[in-house]
């Protein structure tokens, strides 16, 4: 991270604990993020990513830990001392402001002794880099929703602040906005080379925005990393679960080892499995096997190992065709080229990519094997 | 509106134009008569017109020194109304925004204090007033009235901040601002209906107390309009024109302050209403 022109600040989390009378919202977040890092918090409602979000703010206070924002300890400062831009859900524009007073805001306040000259320049500026320029005199209520946003990120680049936080920002915006919102996020984010995290509960925001991916459930941070890391090696059943455009298909059960080779048995169903030895020693336990969409695929030949399986429903989505098919009680998901020609009813035999297997423990929810490779040992 | 809902929408109209008439007929008759002569008021077949139109009834009640009621009635009304926005818009902010030990005991005990009877404390209030030296003074009046209403001041603010987004203020306070500056720059002008709706409640109340202002007032100048209004009643026996001139003068400034603020006074209301 040191061969780019970073502009953004370090921020750290040490042993940072959270809690709202008997709940407990965080618990013991240790987080560093890199200077110039575009981080995502991720995870359902109530995981405590915007507890995060907020406590890195300054608006919340924690009952223990610390936080650095470039190196300096900011626990006990209030927001205004901690140099941060934050844009929130709902945008929060001044609604008794126009949209160039509330440019203009950050750069009136007290201890930034600006001229009136200067701060024109700089919202002009600002305005022009997002597109705006033509909203300035216009009230936040007579604009749309994703000029709001514009300007709700124009309020908080004004000022060129080392940190940005982003909560749910796109969230109030319609499907494709929020996708062309994103590309211009990303695009900002490479020019300006500041810090950003940033909050959502949308994996695909997430993957595709990010540098790294923190993960929450439950108050715990459960894995920190690159989105394609996460995707291919996440450490948990929930990880897996909740990155990925689709639910995993799961089934629980166990592996056997046979003579012909290992099978992972699961009520009725006896799913034959490729690369013998990454089974092998699994032989037994309780586990619950994972496999994503485009790790469900139509055998070709009879010598592939495959499943019998029936076609029960078909979705088209653009390029490719995606199937549901039980096998057994168990429903896979899987996807086909569109023009695979796939309809309800069909009898198909189905193939599990072996680099696309799963396997969790089925107590404790860790990862055993992950994309076909034990963990432990990496390929 | 379709032409089915038409006779239920007439038959509302008529209900709601009897109860304006009853409730506007004394007032209408009262400001007809403030410009008649004493022989037309009291005429054995009442009128509404005046036969012959006079300011004289104005005139006297200038020169019997109602202009001094006024001055004092503006004083202490504007007086009234400073103290208890002031400390009223900022002990609400503390109640809407802030935890601390106690907050639901301060809650309740500023319920409960609206719900006593002014009349009730007339005599404890005097007592403490002659004590600190204040009877028979403006500031005194200022205080006790302030001491009645800033409960439901504090009340309406609060219940309106509650109703604004908290991330406007988290908004300024990232931008750089204190909280102070966040109260002023973004709350207090948000804030404005309810600003004024609890400056109607106060205004009202204080331009129109005679009770309390007859209690601790004794001389003449000091004393604010409705207590002058009554003392016309002595001054003049049975005259009433000068007396309903008064009335007048007393009455028209409020009604039409709430005519150019009823919009906003309705925001304010119904505003803290909702989620209160």
């Amino acid at each position: 991270m040191t061969d780019r022109p970073d502009t953004g600040a370090s921020i750290q989390f040490s042993g940072i604990r959270k809690r709202y009378g008997s709940t407990v919202a965080l618990d013991e977040l240790h987080l560093d993020i890199e200077p110039g890092e575009f981080v995502s918090l991720l995870g359902p409602s109530g995981s405590g990513k915007s507890t995060t979000l907020n406590i890195l703010a300054g608006l919340l206070a924690p009952d223990a830990g610390t936080v650095f924002i470039g190196g300096r300890d900011v626990t006990h400062l209030s927001p205004n001392k901690r140099d941060i831009a934050m844009v929130f859900q709902n945008y929060a524009l001044y609604p008794h402001m126009s949209v160039a007073e509330n440019l203009a805001f950050p750069l009136q306040a007290p201890g930034r002794k600006l001229g009136s000259d200067a701060i024109a320049a700089k919202v002009s500026q600002v305005a022009e880099t997002l597109g705006i320029s033509q909203l300035l005199q216009r009230q936040p209520r007579e604009i749309s929703g994703g000029q709001q946003q514009r300007v709700a990120l124009g309020r908080a680049m004004v000022r060129d602040p080392k940190v940005f936080l982003l909560d749910e920002p796109l969230s109030n915006l319609d499907a494709r906005l929020r996708l062309r919102m994103r590309r211009d996020l990303k695009a900002l984010h490479q020019r300006l080379r500041s810090t950003i995290v940033y909050v959502t509960h949308d994996q695909s925001e997430a993957m595709s925005l990010s540098d790294r991916v923190a993960i929450y459930m439950g108050g715990k941070l459960q894995q920190f990393a690159p989105p394609l890391e996460i995707y291919r090696h996440p450490v948990n059943l929930f990880v897996a679960q909740f990155m990925g455009e689709r639910e995993m298909n799961t089934l629980v059960g166990q592996v056997e080892t046979t003579e012909r080779g290992c099978v992972m048995v699961s009520g009725s169903l006896r799913l034959p499995l490729e690369d013998t030895a990454t089974w092998n020693r699994l032989h037994g336990r309780q586990v619950i096997m994972g496999i994503r969409a485009e790790g469900v695929q139509i055998a070709t030949s009879e010598e592939q190992q495959s499943t019998p399986a029936k076609v029960r429903l078909v979705e088209h989505a653009g390029a490719e065709q995606v199937f549901f098919a039980e096998a057994g009680s168990t429903e896979f998901c899987g996807r086909v080229p569109a023009d695979a020609g796939l309809r309800a009813g069909d009898a198909i035999q189905l193939r599990l990519l072996p680099h696309e297997l799963f396997l969790f423990d089925a107590a404790t929810g860790l990862a055993l094997v992950q994309s076909g490779q034990p963990v432990g040992n990496p390929a | 509106m379709t032409f089915k809902d038409l006779p239920g929408n007439l038959i509302r109209l008529l209900i709601s134009m009897l109860i304006a008439a009853v409730a506007l007929m004394p007032i209408v008759w009262g400001l007809l008569s403030s410009f008649k002569t004493p022989q037309d008021i009291l005429r054995t077949v009442p009128q509404w017109l005046p036969n012959t139109f006079t300011w004289q009834n104005y005139a006297s009640i200038f020169k019997a020194g109602t202009g001094g009621y006024i001055f004092n009635s503006v004083l202490v009304s504007g007086g009234t109304v400073a103290v208890c926005l002031a400390l009223g818009s900022i002990a609400g902010y503390g109640l809407a925004r802030f935890e601390f030990a106690g907050k639901r005991a301060v809650t309740v005990a500023i319920i409960a204090v609206m719900s006593i009877p002014v009349a009730s404390l007339l005599i404890p209030t005097y007592t403490m007033m002659a004590e600190a030296g204040l009877v028979n003074t403006r500031t005194g009046l200022i205080l006790v009235y302030s001491a009645y209403q800033l409960p439901i001041v504090i009340w309406i603010m609060a219940t309106y901040y509650q109703t604004l987004p908290e991330e406007l203020e988290w908004s300024a306070l990232i931008d750089g601002y204190t909280r102070t500056q966040t109260l002023t720059k973004i709350v207090l002008p948000l804030a404005k209906p309810a600003l004024i709706a609890a400056t109607l409640f106060v205004l009202t109340f204080a331009w129109n107390d005679f009770v309390v202002a007859v209690t601790l007032l004794s001389s003449d100048t000091v004393r604010t309009l409705p207590i002058g209004i009554y003392n016309f009643l002595g001054f003049y026996g049975r005259e009433w024109g000068p007396l309903l001139a008064a009335s007048m003068v007393s009455i028209v400034p409020l009604v039409a302050l709430f005519v150019v603020l009823q919009r906003f006074f309705v925001a304010g209301m119904t505003g803290g209403g909702v989620k209160g």
